[in-house]
């Protein structure tokens, strides 16, 4: 559906995806493409985010972001400070996406939908 | 309500009334802008909660595949099983303007084989896993679109919010006290010139009348 007010702006570019989470678990993944981050404690995930977030490659003349989506399990997503999250989400990319793990999901991802409509709207309206 | 800090004159009073106006058009596309955020969000928020409850139902599945492979398997055999995948995966990226919002759009370019590994080291399990890994994909890649989407959208509607109560409760009823301020103060001036004139009239009478007495 064509409409008006939504309008295509780039050119298309080619990105990486990473995905953070524990050895055993992500190694999959690997298999399909995506670069493999690993990492089973909590704490240095902040930073391995920022980092992975300021990588660049040049391309046409101009440096655009290594990746566009980064997977981060849920067990470690946690640890993201509402502040830190702030930043890391600022920019159109990368996307930062908690996935469920095989533990079953810690409804993280759910909270943080809700969030996104409590902003938005100023109550929470799904359901 | 505030009065803002103007001289009372009618210039002050054009240049408000030429402020109101524009602020009043400016209330008025602001709101419309959040009327179209709104509807684009409700459209997105609701795929958003269902992608993800999808990706939640299947992907644990795919993770318990693969966990089951790894406990069967040697880590050894499984890295190296794995470390000949030709899969590549490429994302390509389009930026969508919706109101003036910058939504991402990803398209995924898959070339190569998964499984590139022999049947004899590996388990049958490890070929499920991989299979339901790829299965599960495209899911979690629209999954990324649509929360991001959600995400700049929330953003853009909390700030445009904020902008049109801020003209709505502030900044318009100021202007209006303002003008409503210098309107009276210059109809009083008005008042006070006419008495004044009339007090000095009278007296320029009463001297007149002394003299010809």
């Amino acid at each position: 559906m064509d409409k008006p007010h939504e309008k295509l702006l780039e050119t298309m570019h080619q990105y990486k995806m990473a995905i953070i989470g524990p050895r055993e678990i992500i190694l999959g993944f690997k298999a399909l493409g995506l670069e493999p981050v690993y990492m089973s404690d909590s704490k240095e995930v902040v930073e391995k985010l920022f980092s992975l977030k300021r990588e660049k490659v040049e391309a046409d003349g101009e440096s655009k972001n290594k990746y566009a989506i980064i997977f981060i399990l849920e067990e470690l997503a946690q640890a993201i400070t509402p502040d830190d999250y702030k930043k890391l989400s600022a920019d159109p990319l990368p996307a930062i996406i908690p996935l469920p793990s095989h533990m079953g999901t810690t409804g993280y991802g759910l909270a943080k939908l809700k969030t996104i409509v409590e902003k938005a709207v100023g109550m929470d309206i799904l359901n | 309500m505030a009065i803002l800090n103007v001289n009372p004159t009618r210039m002050a009073l054009l240049g408000l009334k030429k402020k109101i106006k524009s602020a009043k058009r400016g209330h008025k596309l602001l709101k419309d802008k959040q009327d179209g955020l709104m509807q684009k969000f409700m459209e997105v928020i609701r795929e958003a909660k269902r992608i993800r409850l999808e990706v939640e139902e299947k992907l644990g599945g795919a993770f318990k595949n693969f966990i089951k492979a790894g406990s069967i398997m040697a880590e050894e055999n499984i890295e190296g099983a794995l470390l000949y995948s030709t899969a590549k995966t490429e994302l390509e990226v389009q930026t969508k303007n919706v109101m003036s919002v910058r939504i991402p759009q990803f398209k995924l370019n898959t070339s190569g084989d998964v499984i590139t590994y022999g049947y004899l080291d590996t388990s049958g399990e490890l070929d499920m896993s991989l299979q339901s890994f790829q299965d599960v994909f495209p899911l979690l890649i629209q999954l990324a679109e649509i929360e991001k989407s959600a995400e700049a959208l929330a953003d853009e509607l909390e700030k445009t919010r904020r902008r049109v109560n801020a003209l709505e409760y502030r900044m318009i009823p100021d202007l209006e006290d303002t003008i409503k301020f210098i309107q009276m103060k210059l109809g009083e001036m008005e008042r006070s010139a006419i008495t004044n004139t009339m007090r000095v009239k009278a007296q320029i009478e009463a001297q007149l009348a002394e003299a010809v007495r």
